[in-house]
């Protein structure tokens, strides 16, 4: 079956089952690896991408059901103000170690600095929760996350 | 050779320039200009298990060709070539650090890459190329830096002849070599064809301690920006041309092999391509993962009976627990006379412990690409031992040694776990299958948790003597539980003692006169592997819980205590000290705060935590721990200090709840959410102290693990007035 997706502003047409994972239509279809498998039944938050607005576990949402929707990958993240924010204080503060998660972790963060411009330490915890770092990196993640949030208030 | 579109970070040689390790090779251009090189006699250290104490610093140099670790090009690019895989532990950039500080190198020009083939030069003392016991820094520096010397001493001479000046007027920096005196300054890549043709100085000169840009600063991670914007690429990232995917379908119940499959179950599902038999069951192969995933679920297949099929963790435990009180084994570890120490003695104290299996659960499961043909194989993969993978995919496969080519990806995640070669073998079965397509392997989560592989569960008996001041005049210590080290191929040090199961107890730093360590063999059905710390990460745990036990009833302070047993041991007192004021400790806790303190050495080097926490509703909640650490000389301290942070919170999931179960002869967990790891809102604040009092070198990222648990069991026992004595805390109730 043909969908219709628009990823990172492109427009592309994939042909899979509509109940594919848009993880592996992006991974194995489209080559795009920087949305990575964690754990594929939504525990882990290491496929988090936007559709529209809202955060998605990529292995959990069937392609099919994206027909004409806005997906962004952590490869269209740096597109906007608030991506670019956050991979900024990414590096100055050296958050990743493995880095396997990492692009999942900014995904969720930048929904959350959508939504609420100025987070406190509760709102980091409520929405970077379902993300989780092996490597243990969450205090540098609480860090960078305000040092984005400061960056664009200016 | 590395790509030029490559990103900056991660490119790796083409596969085919191959250069043996008499050659140095220095690269213009496109072109590898190489020479021989004259060598002396090839001095190996014997082999030791990985987990004991480091090589005596004393050992002569190892020869090992510079071009192995260096390559300039004529645009004055350096790559360097690293022996150890980046899973995290921010080796790559601190191993660059320690070549391009000793080169002269423009740090913002260097590049890191991994060799595509294992030659000497890249093996550890133990005889292999692996990335384990947290060597990366402390064996690798003295190499590293030994080939950076003979490589700028090379482009020194080569500038000294073009220049008409004597090599002792030049100096190396940023890239170039500088003749003060005239201010002039020629780019490296300008002298490599030079530098090519001379021969390689035996007797570098290092640089002196002054002269040192780069190590011991806190320097920036070169893979960062890569790993922010999805352009790292990790093992499971991998492509090649006409690449298709496996998914694999095997027995739950531990090591049980097929008795039927019926590949007709699947064919005609959408992609598939094959079904392939491998050790254990199969691999699906389908144009996509999903399809092969699919696919494998569906696939029919019978895996034969075993004597393991009813078995679980109660029977398991009660092995463990018969096996304490069995009757006199050999000694692993026999000083002094205990029979004396325990005549008369003031006090005895008692206890046994217990700790379960662990996962790994590496954010990125196991996978490896392969392309196996007639002559070579190709595996694109993020292992931690390259040797382990030549020698069972060469058994399994038919290829020798120098047929084989890695192309290492980042590792996302590793912590022992990729040293085993279970899906190279699949992947390389199945691309023979389909006639030398490359196929990569992926485990799915479950797979990943329920495939074995695992910490090993043990359990441990402690029965000390005290005397009346309160010192420990004898002590007894049994373990029960399997042998990891030698499921893993290590000989047993005088043919008793399991190296990988007792590290931690037998050569423990406290002054104890009499004592008596022995080995109640256990065997389990699973497949044991290394996990961070390896037997560190249970004997930490035994010891140190022990300790403070013992304190308890002396009614000492165990700081105090562990002073009293710890004299001469300068560095674990330095850690100790420094954890203990940074946290405050003989001053009262606030309120509802309990503290926990232990220090244990591991990996050449000594860490000491205080874990300072509380209890909400019921359960315990850390709030800080302060870590001191003597690794000797910290290269990269920002990288330290990540380590530090990072492996408490590694320690905390498994201290608090997450374990592995086994129920009729399988792993009952699957995935993060019935094997809990620690998420955003349980850290800690961790307060790093790295102590510098000229040490030799040691490991980072595993001592850091052992010392969290019993320090936490500690102030979970003040907390909770129960002795916390079997891991994790959640089995009390109290996680």
């Amino acid at each position: 079956m043909s969908t219709q997706l628009q990823i990172n502003g492109r427009r592309l047409r994939v042909d899979a089952a509509a109940e594919t994972p848009l993880l592996w239509v992006l991974r194995d279809e489209l080559g795009m690896t920087g949305t990575k498998y964690g754990c594929g039944v939504g525990l882990c938050g290491a496929c988090t991408v936007h559709v529209g607005n809202d955060p998605a576990r990529a292995c959990i949402t069937p392609v099919g059901a994206l027909d004409r929707q806005q997906v962004r990958t952590i490869e269209g993240l740096g597109q906007d103000r608030i991506g670019r924010a956050l991979q900024a204080a990414w590096i100055a503060n050296d958050v990743p170690q493995c880095g396997y998660c990492q692009c999942g972790q900014l995904m969720s963060a930048a929904v959350l600095l959508r939504t609420t411009p100025v987070p406190s330490d509760k709102d980091i915890t409520e929405t970077m929760a379902g993300n989780i770092c092996r490597c243990g990196t969450y205090d540098r993640i609480r860090a960078a996350i305000h040092e984005a949030a400061r960056a664009l208030s200016v | 050779m590395s790509k030029p579109d490559a990103p900056a970070s991660q490119s790796w040689p083409q596969a085919g320039h191959r250069l043996s390790r008499r050659q140095f090779a220095l690269a213009a251009g496109g072109a590898v200009l190489t020479v021989a090189i004259p060598l002396g006699a090839q001095t190996q250290s014997p082999p030791s298990p990985p987990g004991s104490a480091p090589a005596a610093p004393a050992r002569p140099p190892v020869d090992r060709a510079p071009g192995s670790f260096i390559r300039i090009g004529a645009d004055g690019t350096v790559t360097f070539l690293l022996p150890t895989c980046e899973m995290g532990q921010g080796i790559h950039t601190a191993q660059a650090m320690i070549l391009a500080e000793e080169l002269g190198a423009d740090w913002t020009r260097v590049r890191t890459a991994m060799p595509d083939q294992v030659t000497p030069d890249y093996r550890l003392p133990m005889g292999q190329q692996r990335s384990v016991g947290s060597f990366g820094v402390r064996f690798w520096h003295d190499p590293l830096r030994r080939a950076a010397a003979q490589t700028r001493e090379l482009l020194t001479l080569a500038a000294a002849g073009r220049l008409s000046v004597p090599p002792g007027s030049l100096a190396a920096e940023d890239g170039h070599i500088v003749h003060a005196a005239t201010g002039r300054r020629v780019p490296f890549g300008d002298l490599v064809q030079a530098a090519s043709t001379l021969p390689v100085p035996q007797n570098p000169v290092l640089r002196p301690a002054e002269q040192r840009k780069l190590t011991g600063k806190t320097m920036r991670r070169l893979d960062t920006p890569d790993k922010v914007t999805g352009r790292a690429l990790y093992a499971v990232d991998m492509k090649a041309p006409g690449m298709l995917h496996g998914a694999v379908r095997l027995s739950p119940v531990f090591r049980a092999e097929v008795e039927s499959m019926d590949p007709a179950s699947v064919q005609g599902m959408p992609g598939v391509v094959a079904v392939v038999a491998v050790p254990g069951g199969a691999v699906v192969v389908a144009r996509g993962w999903w399809q092969a995933k699919q696919a494998a679920d569906k696939l029919v297949i019978r895996f034969k009976a075993t004597p393991n099929d009813r078995i679980g963790t109660p029977e398991l435990e009660q092995r463990m627990r018969a096996a304490l009180d069995s009757g006199v084994l050999p000694a692993a570890l026999q000083r002094g006379d205990m029979d004396a120490a325990f005549r008369a003695p003031h006090q005895v104290v008692e206890a046994d412990y217990a700790v379960p299996l662990l996962a790994h659960a590496c954010m990125e499961p196991i996978n490896c690409m392969a392309q196996a043909r007639p002559d070579r194989l190709d595996l694109w993969t993020g292992t931690q031992a390259q040797d382990i993978l030549l020698r069972d995919c060469g058994a399994a496969g038919g290829y020798r040694p120098e047929q084989v080519y890695f192309h290492n990806a980042y590792l996302g995640g590793g912590f022992g776990r990729k040293t085993h070669a279970e899906a190279a073998i699949q992947a390389m079965l199945a691309s023979r299958a389909v006639g030398g397509r490359p196929v990569k392997v992926l485990w799915s989560r479950a797979d990943d948790m329920q495939q074995g592989q695992y910490r090993q569960t043990m359990m441990c008996r402690m029965r000390a003597a005290l005397d009346a001041d309160g010192r420990i005049q004898g002590l007894r210590v049994r373990v029960a539980g399997p042998q990891m080290g030698r499921d893993n191929g290590i000989p047993l040090t005088n043919g008793v003692a399991d190296g990988m199961s007792l590290t931690g107890i037998t050569d423990m730093q406290y002054q104890i006169p009499n004592m008596l360590v022995d080995h109640a063999v256990v065997p389990m059905p699973m497949a044991l592997s290394p996990w961070r710390s390896i037997a560190n990460s249970f004997t930490g745990f035994f010891v140190e819980a022990f300790i403070n036990e013992c304190a308890a009833a002396a009614g000492k302070d165990p700081l105090e205590f562990r002073r009293q047993h710890l004299q001469g041991r300068p560095r674990m007192l330095a850690v100790l000290d420094r954890a203990a004021q940074s946290a405050g400790w003989g001053s009262p806790a606030p309120q509802g705060v309990a503290r926990g303190i232990a220090v244990v050495e591991s990996y050449g080097s000594t860490v000491a935590q205080v874990v300072e926490a509380r209890l909400r509703d019921g359960h315990v909640k850390v709030e800080k721990v302060h870590v001191a650490i003597d690794c000797g000389r910290a290269i990269n301290p920002g990288q330290v200090a990540a380590q530090m942070s990072g492996g408490v919170v590694d320690a905390m999931s498994v201290a608090l709840r997450a374990k592995i179960t086994v129920k009729d002869g399988r792993a009952e967990q699957s995935s993060f959410g019935d094997y809990q790891i620690l998420r955003m809102g349980e850290e800690p604040e961790v307060v790093t102290h790295i102590v510098e009092i000229g040490s030799p070198l040691g490991g980072v990222g595993e001592p850091c693990v052992p010392p969290l648990a019993p320090a936490l069991a500690a102030a979970a026992s003040a907390l909770s007035g129960r002795q916390v004595r079997r891991l994790p805390l959640a089995d009390s109730g109290l996680a």
